[in-house]
């Protein structure tokens, strides 16, 4: 049920935390953060990150909007779960991440970047075999830099892919499918359409 | 001084028995007190022990016992022989248990000990009671909010009519104006229905509770079971006799016009939490400026004039628990609503922990961080401490400032005190003002003033006709003096109980608790007094002090110090003593510089010959004495305490209980310098405006007569280092025996007191 987040153009949003406690999965036990940081210190990737959870969480309270949504802190997130699995004040903050980059792809804050790339490269693999192809999902994220890039890159990884074939980790034959194809497909148009309905109410 | 006849019994257990040697103690009494009955037993304190002092005493042979055993404050029900006098030599504690075993000067110190009791014995009266007074059972509670409206209830409940004064035309207080209340059920988490209502309507409907609306008190005089209370009602005065009074006058919200500089005043949308609650009665909260658009974004800040040295340096306490009751308030009414609360520290002690939290899973917005400033145009800057930035908020719909309480110790009605009074007031507030101490050189010290402002303007609240002037007296922040680290309910006025929000920042649900704790100080209060027996802290004491009016110079230095201002004067000066306001401390017999006030068992004559008792070894022996006065409510138990964990001290020290640092009179200074003491310790609670002393202004009275000694050493040509004043509380067991060991190894550097053998 996203409704439009006010005020897009404000540097600080005075609405912006009750939106997101409102309609980011998850948002509604982001209250409970005790700003402790134990999220931030656990996370494997956080030096990655421009913001840890913890200070994106203040930053949601303090009206940061255009900052939190456009911060690359949630396409870092692997969703390990270390977060979750530690956070006393049982913040899902992994699912609060995750909604916040669907957020931010809604309205327009995602600028194109390699997470998100690789995102679109494993969500085109899934949807249309019903399995992941580790080749064609890593060639199509390769080339969606552009074929020179592309070609780059494939030359770089060239050893590692060589070594995951001779282990079956990766083969070079059709690609795997689901059997029931027909099925996923009906799956993933009931969903759209439960989303679709969801963020018209 | 009836006929004494006094028997020593030594007992040889726990100890005793092998740390020294008994049986020459027990030639003691006979050789050097003409004792003739002298006694030793395996273990006194066994019903065969016990039974050989009572038969002694039964036979008439014995009408004094003196018990050479533990420490006194141990055995008491053993030792206890309906009203004979027992006067207690502690040889455990203090000999057995903390002095090397068959060592020559753990001999001596017990033959000192027992020597002092048979001393002590020798000046000992079982106390006379100041005889039956008037007893009036009616409790006076002074101020119809939810503490006096509580306090009412309670009273009657237990029996006692109430009278319950109120200067407003309603019952109820700030609590009327209040649209819900905080949680005090569990699970301590939701907002919870104003209860004010039916408290009243309980009250009203109580047959043994009168209630006087329109009422201010002008004048109250007496003592505890026979105040009289003058009242104004109507344009008449009323006189009721009054058993004790309950004051519960609550308090009133800080005045939000000195907080310009938090915006009060720059927009009608910046209102104080007292105003907001007008405002959240039923239904939507609107813009206070048009009334027309619902308030959508709020800002409280919090600690709004409070936890500020400008304006109130302490927390109010309940000024966050109430921003949290409003802002869930608004949530329910409207989710949509943000509410931001700006925090420096959230105190949300005990239960209000669950409410804070269920203000969270609401979807209030807390914010820790240090206001910076607050505009007309609705702007909150605040700099924010978990991002390290500013932050501003902008566009605000409102802004609550959660200010603090003021508590109403003074009459916000009345005007304030004449000069006169208001000097006793002044120093009064001020436990480090040198003030009451009349003074050993003559001089009267001039009392420490405190900043205007922390005295809240206003007339007195009872005007009580005290030698010591109007007031209940008031702590530094303003609040009633009670004794609030050790002993609450406690004023330096006996049989007045403050309780509520006019002695500390508390809630409904804490003043209510605070309101049942008085009134049972109340009815301790009246039946004290109906039995000549004092209250805390030496409750049942049936001693008082006697003045001997023969010799008194009618110099006023006892009225002065007296710490409860028992002790009115006559027209020409003669002090009186209201005995059901006297707690026994001794204060007074510390003042007297003709020393003509003493208790039955306690007198400046008594300490002198328990000091003269002392064997002083002369300067040839190498073996110094230092005496300690040792307050019996902290440092005699923490040395007792020592003693049990076995902690040893210096073998040279002879320690002397005292009721209170403020009862030891500079003579016993004299005394034992003139007896060759080599140095002097008195040890007692801390004084100051965070006193623990259990009479409040006893060891700030015996400190500030103790910073005069220094002279009277140096015209004896003795070193002023010799008499010195330490603070040791209760919990100091573990370092009171360091403490004693460098003092005694400061004396031990200097050359003997050359007054020994003198
Ligand atoms: S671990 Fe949980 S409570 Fe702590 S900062 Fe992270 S989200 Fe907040
Ligand atoms: S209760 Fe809270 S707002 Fe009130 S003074 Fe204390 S810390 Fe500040
Ligand atoms: S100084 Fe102490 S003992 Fe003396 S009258 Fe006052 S309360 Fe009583
Ligand atoms: S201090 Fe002693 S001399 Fe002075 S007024 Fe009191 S009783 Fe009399």
């Amino acid at each position: 049920m996203t409704k439009p987040a006010p005020n897009t153009s404000e540097k600080y949003d005075l609405g912006f935390a009750n939106w997101v406690y409102e309609n980011v999965n998850g948002g509604d036990k982001l209250g409970l953060c005790m700003q402790c940081g134990v999220c931030s210190g656990s996370c494997p990737i956080g030096e990655q990150m421009d913001h840890g959870p913890r200070k994106l969480f203040m930053m949601i309270r303090a009206g940061m909007k255009d900052e939190v949504l456009s911060s690359n802190t949630m396409w870092n997130c692997t969703s390990c779960y270390r977060c979750v699995v530690r956070c006393p004040r049982s913040v899902p903050v992994t699912y609060i991440l995750q909604d916040l980059a669907a957020k931010s792809v809604e309205l327009g804050y995602a600028k194109p970047n390699e997470n998100s790339k690789f995102s679109n490269s494993f969500w085109w693999s899934a949807k249309t075999f019903g399995r992941t192809d580790e080749r064609l999902v890593t060639a199509k994220y390769y080339f969606s830099f552009g074929v020179v890039e592309g070609v780059k890159r494939g030359l770089d990884n060239l050893k590692i892919a060589w070594g995951m074939i001779k282990t079956g980790r990766m083969h070079l034959t059709m690609p795997h499918q689901i059997k029931d194809k027909a099925g996923l497909k009906a799956i993933l148009a009931k969903a759209a359409e439960i989303e679709e309905r969801e963020s018209k109410s | 001084m009836s006929d004494r006849k006094p028997g020593v019994y030594l007992c040889k257990g726990c100890g005793i028995g092998e740390a020294v040697d008994v049986g020459e103690l027990e030639k003691l009494p006979a050789s050097e007190f003409k004792i003739g009955t002298c006694k030793t037993h395996d273990a006194l304190c066994s019903d065969e022990g016990v039974a050989l002092i009572k038969a002694d005493i039964d036979g008439g042979d014995i009408n004094q016992a003196i018990i050479g055993a533990c420490s006194h404050r141990v055995m008491t029900d053993k030792f206890s022989f309906n009203g004979t006098p027992v006067i207690r030599a502690n040889l455990r504690e203090q000999v057995a248990w903390s002095q090397p075993a068959g060592e020559e000067d753990t001999q001596m110190l017990a033959a000192d000990q027992v020597r002092m009791a048979m001393a002590q014995a020798s000046k000992t009266d079982a106390p006379s009671s100041s005889a039956v007074q008037e007893l009036v059972q009616t409790v006076m509670i002074v101020g119809g909010g939810i503490t006096g409206l509580t306090a009412a209830l309670e009273a009657a409940k237990s029996g006692h009519k109430a009278l319950l004064v109120e200067r407003s035309d309603k019952l109820g207080g700030w609590a009327n104006k209040w649209s819900k209340r905080m949680p005090h059920l569990p699970p301590y988490r939701g907002v919870e229905e104003n209860h004010v209502g039916k408290l009243i309507a309980e009250v009203e409907a109580h047959g043994d509770i009168t209630v006087m609306t329109d009422t201010m008190i002008t004048k109250t005089s007496g003592a505890p079971g026979k105040f009289e209370v003058t009242m104004a009602h109507g344009g008449s005065d009323k006189i009721e006799m009054i058993g004790a009074i309950v004051v519960a006058t609550g308090w009133r919200p800080y005045d939000a016009s000195k907080l310009t500089h938090l915006g009060y005043g720059a927009s009608p949308d910046i209102v104080t939490g007292v105003e907001l609650e007008d405002m959240l009665g039923d239904g939507k909260l609107m813009r206070k400026s048009d009334g027309q658009k619902e308030a959508k974004y709020i800002a409280f800040i919090q600690c709004a004039g409070s936890r500020d040295p400008d304006h109130l340096p302490y927390c109010s306490s309940v000024c966050c628990g109430v921003s949290i009751k409003q802002s869930l308030q608004i949530k329910r009414e409207n989710p949509d609503a943000s509410c931001y609360v700006i925090f420096d520290e959230l105190r949300t002690p005990g239960t209000a922990e669950e409410f804070y939290r269920e203000a969270q899973e609401a979807g209030v917005i807390f914010m820790k961080g240090k206001v910076k400033s607050v505009g007309g145009d609705m702007s909150v800057v605040y700099e924010d401490d978990l991002l390290g930035q500013e932050v501003p908020l902008n566009g605000l719909d409102m802004i609550v400032l959660a200010t603090g309480m003021v508590p109403n110790s003074t009459n916000p009605d009345t005007e304030a005190a004449e000069e006169e009074m208001n000097k006793y007031l002044i120093s009064d507030i001020n436990p480090a003002a040198g003030v009451s101490v009349a003074g050993y050189t003559g001089d009267t010290p001039d009392p420490v003033k405190r900043p205007e402002e922390s005295i809240p303007p206003g007339g007195s609240i009872l005007n009580l006709q005290y030698r010591q002037g109007p007031h209940i007296p008031i702590l530094a922040d303003g609040f009633s003096d009670s004794h609030y680290i050790c002993f609450p309910y406690e004023t330096r006025r006996t049989g007045i109980y403050t309780c509520g929000p006019v002695r500390r920042p508390m809630d409904m649900a804490e003043s209510a608790d605070d309101a049942a704790g008085a009134v049972l100080k109340a009815i301790q209060a009246i039946r004290s007094a109906g039995e000549g027996a004092s209250v805390h802290p030496r409750t049942g004491d049936l001693s008082f002090p006697k003045i001997g009016h023969d010799i008194c110079t009618k110099c006023r230095r006892c009225t002065v110090e007296c710490p409860f201002g028992a002790i009115d004067e006559e027209e020409d000066g003669k002090p009186v003593i209201n005995e059901s306001r006297c707690r026994r401390c001794g204060t007074c017999m510390g003042a007297c510089p003709v020393r003509t006030i003493s208790f039955d068992n306690y007198s400046p004559s008594m300490v002198g010959d328990m000091i003269k008792a002392i064997d002083v070894p002369d300067e040839f022996e190498e073996k110094p004495r230092i005496i300690i006065f040792a307050c019996e409510n902290d440092a005699y138990p923490a040395l007792d305490m020592a003693g049990i964990n076995r902690q040893q001290w210096s073998a040279y020290v002879r320690v002397i209980p005292v009721r209170c640092l403020g009862s030891v009179t500079m003579l016993w200074v004299s005394t034992a310098l003139e007896s060759g003491f080599d140095g002097i310790m008195l040890m007692g609670c801390k004084s100051g405006d965070d006193y623990q002393c259990h009479f409040i202004k006893g060891s700030g009275i015996a400190k500030e007569r103790m910073s005069k000694v220094g002279a009277t050493l140096k015209s004896m040509a003795l070193e002023e280092e010799r008499v010195q004043m330490e603070e040791v509380s209760i919990a100091d067991s573990h370092s009171v025996a360091k403490v004693i060991n460098k003092f005694a190894a400061t004396i031990g550097d200097m050359d003997p007191n050359p007054f020994k053998g003198f």
